[in-house]
C-alpha cells in the first residue's frame, strides 16, 4: 500500500517541497514556475496599460508617465530579471529535452546562474545607476547606451 | 484515457516549441523596440512603428504566444495539485476566458491603429 501523506493538497506540497534534498533541478524547476507566474501577470498588466492607446493620445502619455517613478525602475529591472532567468533556463529545458543534453544540464544551470546574475547587476546599473544622466529611461535607447559605454 | 495522454503530450511539445519561438519575438521586441534608433514609449513613436508590417507581426506573434505559452504553463501548476474536478474545471474555464479576452484586446489594439491614432 503506497504511502499517502495527510492534510490538503497545498499543505502536503510545501511539505514535499521543505522535505526534498534540495539539488540543482528542484531549484531550477521552482524559480522557473516563479518566473513564469510573475511575466503572465506581467503580461496581463502590459496588455492593459497599451490598451490605452485607444483612448488617445492624452489618457497614453499619463498612463506612460506613472512608468517613470523610481518605483516603476525597480520593476523594470526585475521584470528584465524574470525574462533572463526563464529565458536562459527554458532554453536549458529544451536542450535536455530535445538535444540530449541532459549530461550536461548541471553546468548549463550554473552558467545560467552566472550569466544571468551579471546580467542583473549590468541592468541595475543601467537602470539605477543611470551613468549617462538621462532624465528619462526610454530619452535613451539600450543600444545608445551600450555604445557610450563601449565608446 | 490515451486520448487525454496525447493531448498532454502534444500541450508539453507545444509549451517547448512557444517557448523557444517566443525567444526569437523577446530578441527581436528588445531588439526593434529597445534598441534602435527609431525606439521609444511616447504616443507617436508607437504609432509610427505600428504602420511597420514587421512590428505588427512582432506584436500579434507575441501576444498569442505570450498568452498560450503563460497560461499554458500556469494551468501546468495547477495540475500538479491534487484539486476536486470542479476547481480544474473551473481553473481551465477562467484561464481559457481570461486568454482569449486579453487576445482579443492585443489584437485590436494593434490592428484598431487607424482609429485611435489621431485622437488628442
Amino acid at each position: 500500500m503506497a504511502y499517502q501523506q495527510k492534510g490538503s493538497s497545498v499543505s502536503r506540497w510545501f511539505f514535499n517541497l521543505r522535505s526534498y534534498k534540495p539539488h540543482a533541478g528542484e531549484w531550477a524547476w521552482l524559480l522557473h514556475r516563479i518566473t513564469g507566474i510573475g511575466l503572465t501577470v506581467y503580461l496581463f498588466l502590459h496588455i492593459s496599460t497599451l490598451r490605452t492607446l485607444t483612448q488617445g493620445e492624452a489618457a497614453y502619455n499619463a498612463t506612460a508617465a506613472t512608468f517613470l517613478s523610481p518605483i516603476f525602475k525597480f520593476f523594470e529591472w526585475a521584470l528584465f530579471s524574470l525574462v533572463v532567468f526563464h529565458s536562459f533556463n527554458g532554453l536549458r529545458i529544451v536542450l535536455v529535452d530535445f538535444a540530449g543534453a541532459s549530461r550536461y544540464h548541471k553546468i548549463m544551470l550554473r552558467a545560467i546562474y552566472a550569466i544571468s546574475l551579471l546580467l542583473m547587476i549590468f541592468m541595475a546599473y543601467l537602470i539605477f545607476g543611470n551613468p549617462f544622466e538621462v532624465s528619462e529611461l526610454d530619452s535613451l535607447t539600450l543600444w545608445q547606451w551600450v555604445q557610450q559605454l563601449v565608446g | 484515457m490515451a486520448q487525454r495522454s496525447t493531448q498532454r503530450a502534444l500541450s508539453w511539445y507545444l509549451q517547448r516549441i512557444t517557448g523557444v519561438f517566443l525567444l526569437v519575438f523577446a530578441l527581436g521586441h528588445y531588439l526593434m523596440v529597445h534598441w534602435t534608433e527609431s525606439s521609444g514609449h511616447t504616443f507617436d513613436a508607437t504609432v509610427a512603428r505600428l504602420q511597420n508590417p514587421i512590428y505588427v507581426f512582432l506584436y500579434l506573434g507575441f501576444v498569442l504566444l505570450g498568452f498560450y505559452h503563460g497560461l499554458q504553463g500556469i494551468w501546468n501548476i495547477i495540475r500538479d495539485f491534487k484539486l476536486p474536478k470542479a476547481v480544474y474545471t473551473l481553473s481551465a474555464i477562467v484561464l481559457f476566458l481570461l486568454g482569449a479576452y486579453f487576445v482579443y484586446l492585443g489584437f485590436d489594439t494593434v490592428l484598431s491603429v487607424e482609429s485611435w491614432m489621431n485622437k488628442p
